[in-house]
């Protein structure tokens, strides 16, 4: 019987090893099959030496982003072709992700067949660092000359992790206060400017918003229990959402708590609503519709305005300034190299190549988001675009990064469950924002 | 039924109140059951008049009827945007495969433990019975981790060879496919149905001097095609439905099914909502149309569903 | 063992040759069973005594991922609390639904096959496509308020979004229950009525004591399965409202989902922990309910 249990548990074993085996390896030199499988026509006429020396030169170097529109694709596309020419030792193999990005890379880090060459978003990206998967960047750019002073400083040290930097950011955006010509217009009302203040903003929803019309009422402001839009008004506030070295929130400083009490007003009288509350998923849509007068949002509402509501002029100026001055939020994604990769310096050529100056001035153009470096600040697009400047004026006066440490996700959780608390609920912005803090503090001593 | 005897035939008030229920019972049992089928029928058909209304109108009245009438929701599932026929193939190749593998494998694990002599026969279907009401929550990591990543980074080391202990499917269809093309409860029916069958024809074969293989491709698997019909369906319409799996190992659109792929369409695209019930009526007809074609297989396979612990 | 007194070398060799082909026969199923069963639930025992962020291998950390999961206030305020109604709520409303619909067919009413169709069809259409259903149906400008003439955002409300939910489970599962019902209804033999009515008995009383006690083992089934898949539901919550408003649908499924796939700091071994603790939950409340099925049984008779 003994025999038995050892002879079967041996054959369970085995089969288990053998079914693992065969799927796990194919993966891996899959990718350089395909690219022996590009280079054997051309070598049939070339001779036996080339033919062996050849395969031996070409680095292959993996790079994967999320793909937020066909039309980004195209352009990373486009700039990774350009690559190519100018470095034929080097094939790049572009494997985008669409579903739920942050996954699938640590599930490829978890099983070390991560691509050499990422995108991290500033959101996340530390728990990488922190967790020694990624390349740390500084020796590389000095290898090239590539200096931090390249890059907006608040962009590149955010990406500074213990001393090293471990991301190149790729772009960023902002947020800007979109306004709805046409609508203004029927009120009567002077279009807003870079120099409005919260007061000049609370007296133009008020006036803008008509609901006499029940089944398309129209609203002064979008304002969604969206932590990545109300942290601004903390900042404006002079407030913040968490002390500098993330140890601790001051969500429920008097600051914040401010900010809130502002923001919540608007649904509160009337002049603000929910994307919800007109039975829309995003304030950019209502926006589009004429629904909601002004809304705050980044870069990326341009080209979808441009290609959903052709029609809907609009101009877009800095957020108004609150008792504590300009505040934003900063979103900016970066090139992380991992820590695993075989071809460091190829992956560094590429990471460079996809930041310099010639292909931040073409992703500028394109429209999509605003180069990372500081010399484009003067370019000519900037000047003749002016939504695509306001947005990106935006970075420089007051604006932090939408980043709250290793619990961000609790933390805006809990940003948002207050808001809804206080929409829904009618409990108090103090209260609210306190319950929350109360939380985030939780979360931070589990960690 | 001692209790029944104490019933005298004479009960006054109580034989009123019974005569009052016969009289009415069939009308309430008539209203019951036409309340629910109109339940039942509602949401498939506002989906349906939605569906042939133009995107913009996808709130708007009437509720009743399609007017403005357009077919251009149908149009932009099958035609203009491509991924939909992709996650259409990809639940077919997912359910069929699935579907074919599970029913050959319970049907020869079946077999074994009804007909087979071997040593801790007894023991395996205990535990398989045991592993039937283990809640599938609880192996969700463990199996996420086997099908992708691997529970060791980097695979185990013996002695200088190092083993891989994960499928690395992640993204693949297979790595839907591979946890699911046998289950104990397929197994379990299957054992049932071989335990209640004649052996006879089997003897007859092996007096033949047939093999026990080419007893069971030839004589078994033939003669069991009502039972396997029914898994076969119930495995399908499983499969086709499945959710939660396919959500954690399907990364890139192209690869979604159905389901997977209609809720990220939302996601995407929340203004379209009227493609989204189109799409959703192509997720329902298969199984609608297996369901008319063999309904008398579904609903065996339920009632078998039901009986397995009675 | 008597077999093994008197050696035939024949019928040994016979023996071993049909031992093999059991277990070449049994062999995928023993592949899956062992990986995916045995292994995945050691393992997930082993993970739920660690910290492990999928970044780094998994950290011995003993009971502290099980205190955690048990002073956590999502947790114990929202998703276990929710989970618990849930089960309170769906289990007995469609167990009742699916029995009275049952008793309804079992009459010698026409169309009969009609209505078995119509009440199949929500169990046939999947989940997912259910829930995108009834997100457009129940939305604020949606048909449902559009019949009743308000404008109310049904799943947007801490008040009704978990209502709303509950109710499409119920209507999904109640064809698929009534089937089974219907199965062990027509299973009581006609003689036992005929007996019961030679007693005297009138047809409630038929009803109350045969009907009832004949189905208990279909009703225990029905439960037991409610209640299993209940303490689970996911899919719906996922596609709805992601737990929210305020974690009002967060359910502890839910919570072992976000936790082991969506924090900024993914905690594996957390919710392992809280997976194990479900398990435990579970089983204690099939055997439970077993009893009290099982009592009500022994009193009855």
């Amino acid at each position: 019987m003994k025999r038995l249990y050892q002879a079967l548990s041996a054959l369970s074993l085995a089969a288990l090893v053998l079914a693992a085996c065969a799927p796990a390896a194919t993966p891996t030199p899959q990718v350089i099959r395909e690219t022996q499988i590009v280079e054997v026509p051309m070598e049939v006429v070339q001779t036996q030496v080339v033919e062996v020396e050849k395969p031996a030169e070409q680095t292959v170097v993996r790079l994967s982003g999320w793909a937020s529109s066909p039309s980004e694709t195209a352009l990373l596309e486009s700039l990774l072709y350009k690559f190519s020419v100018e470095n034929p030792g080097i094939t790049v193999k572009y494997e985008p992700i669409t579903g739920d990005y942050k996954q699938a890379l640590l599930t490829a880090i978890a099983s070390g067949t991560e691509p050499d060459i990422f995108y991290m978003d500033i959101f996340w990206w530390q728990e990488l660092a922190k967790n020694e998967v990624l390349l740390p960047l500084d020796d590389l750019m000095a290898s090239t000359g590539t200096q931090k002073a390249d890059f907006i400083p608040a962009l590149i040290d955010a990406f500074t992790f213990d001393g090293k930097v471990y991301g190149i950011p790729k772009d960023f955006n902002s947020l800007g206060l979109f306004y709805n010509k046409a609508l203004f217009a029927a009120a009567g009302l002077a279009e807003p400017t870079d120099d409005w203040t919260w007061d000049d903003l609370k007296a133009a929803a008020a006036a803008l918003t008509d609901a006499s019309d029940p089944n398309k009422p129209v609203y002064g402001l979008g304002v969604p229990a969206d932590p990545g839009r109300f942290p601004i008004f903390a900042f404006q506030n002079g407030g913040g959402i968490m002390t500098d070295d993330y140890s601790d929130t001051v969500l429920d400083g008097d600051a914040a708590v401010g900010g809130g009490e502002f923001y919540a007003a608007f649904k509160a009288d009337g002049s603000g609503a929910l994307p919800s509350d007109v039975g829309e998923g995003w304030q950019g849509t209502v926006f589009g519709k004429g629904q909601f007068a002004m809304v705050y949002e980044g870069g990326w509402l341009i080209p979808y305005l441009r290609d959903q509501f052709p029609s809907t002029q609009y101009g877009v100026v800095l957020p108004p300034a609150g008792p504590g001055g300009e505040g934003n939020l900063i979103f900016t994604v970066a090139w992380g190299v991992s820590a695993n990769t075989k071809n460091a310096e190829a992956a560094w050529k590429v990471v460079d190549f996809l930041t310099n100056a010639a292909s931040q001035q073409q992703v500028l153009e394109s429209g999509f988001a605003l180069p990372s470096r500081v010399a484009l600040k003067d370019s000519d697009y900037l000047k003749n675009n002016p939504a695509a400047s306001a947005i990106f004026r935006g970075s420089l006066e007051g604006a932090r990064p939408f980043f709250w440490g290793a619990v961000g996700s609790d933390v805006n959780d809990q940003m948002a469950k207050a808001l809804e608390r206080v929409y829904k609920e009618g409990q108090s912005v103090r209260d609210a924002f306190g319950e929350g803090a109360t939380q985030i503090r939780e979360a931070i001593q589990s960690q | 039924m001692a209790t029944l005897a104490r019933r005298t035939p004479t009960a006054g008030s109580g034989e009123g109140l019974y005569a009052v229920w016969e009289r009415f019972k069939n009308p309430i049992f008539y209203a019951v059951l036409i309340g629910w089928a109109l339940l039942c029928l509602a949401p498939l058909y506002f989906t349906l008049v939605f569906s042939l209304k133009p995107v913009e109108n996808a709130y708007t009245p009437p509720l009743w009827w399609p007017t403005p009438f357009t077919l251009k929701n149908y149009e932009t599932v099958l035609t203009s945007f491509a991924l939909f026929p992709r996650w259409l193939t990809n639940s077919v190749i997912i359910g069929v495969v699935t579907t074919a593998l599970r029913v050959l494998f319970c049907a020869m694990a079946g077999y074994a433990f009804a007909r087979l002599d071997f040593p801790l026969k007894g023991f395996l279907f205990n535990a398989m019975l045991v592993s039937m009401m283990m809640p599938g929550v609880v192996t969700l990591i463990p199996k996420f981790l086997i099908i992708g990543p691997g529970v060791i980074k980097g695979g185990l080391e013996l002695g200088g060879l190092t083993i891989p202990t994960g499928f690395n499917l992640i993204n693949r269809l297979e790595g839907v496919i591979l946890p699911h093309m046998v289950d104990a409860f397929g197994v379990f029916m299957m054992t049932q149905f071989y335990k209640s069958f004649p052996k006879e024809l089997e003897e007859a074969a092996e007096m033949d001097g047939t093999g026990r293989f080419g007893t069971f491709f030839r004589i078994v698997l033939p003669i069991s095609q009502t039972q396997l019909l029914t898994l076969a369906l119930l495995t399908f319409q499983g499969e086709w439905n499945r959710f939660m799996e396919p959500l954690l190992i399907l990364r890139t659109p192209e690869n979604f099914t159905l389901p997977i792929g209609l809720q990220w369409f939302r996601g995407e695209y929340y203004t379209l909502y009227s493609v989204i019930l189109a799409g959703s009526l192509f997720n329902t007809l298969p199984i609608l149309v297996l369901f008319f074609a063999f309904q008398k297989y579904f609903i065996r396979s339920v009632a078998t569903s039901g009986s397995k612990e009675g | 063992m008597s077999t093994l007194a008197r050696p035939g070398s024949a019928a040994r060799s016979k023996r071993f040759t049909e031992a093999v082909t059991g277990y070449l026969f049994l062999s995928p199923w023993l592949f899956i069973f062992f990986t995916f069963i045995v292994f995945s639930l050691g393992w997930a025992v082993y993970l739920s005594f660690t910290r492990y962020n999928l970044l780094r291998p998994p950290e011995w950390w003993g009971l502290e991922g099980y205190q955690r999961v048990l002073t956590d206030d999502l947790f114990l305020e929202k998703a276990l609390p929710n989970t618990f109604k849930y089960v309170l709520v769906v289990v007995p409303l469609q167990t009742i639904v699916s029995l009275v619909l049952a008793f309804a067919m079992d009459q010698q009413l026409r169309f009969r096959r009609v209505f078995r169709t119509i009440f199949y069809l929500p169990s046939v259409t999947s989940s997912v496509v259910i829930s995108l259903i009834f997100i457009w149906l129940f939305a604020a400008q949606g048909v449902v308020n559009q019949i009743i003439g308000i404008s109310y955002d049904w799943l947007g409300e801490v008040g009704t979004a978990f209502y709303i939910i509950m109710g499409m489970n119920i209507f999904t599962t109640s064809g698929t229950l009534m089937l089974i019902f219907l199965a062990g209804l027509q299973d009581i033999a006609p003689a036992i009525y005929e007996a019961a009515s030679i007693d005297g008995a009138s047809k409630l009383q038929q009803f109350l004591f045969v009907t009832i006690p004949m189905l208990r083992p279909v009703i225990f089934f029905v439960v037991t399965v409610g209640v299993i898949g209940c303490f689970q539901v996911f899919d719906q919550l996922y596609v709805m409202t992601r737990g929210g408003p305020l974690d009002s649908t967060t359910t502890v499924t839910y919570l072992i989902y976000k936790w082991a796939f969506q924090d900024t700091t993914i905690k594996m071994g957390q919710a392992s922990a809280l997976a194990i603790i479900l398990t435990l939950i579970i089983l204690a409340v099939t055997l439970l309910q077993r009893r009290v099925i099982e009592g009500s049984g022994a009193a009855a008779d």
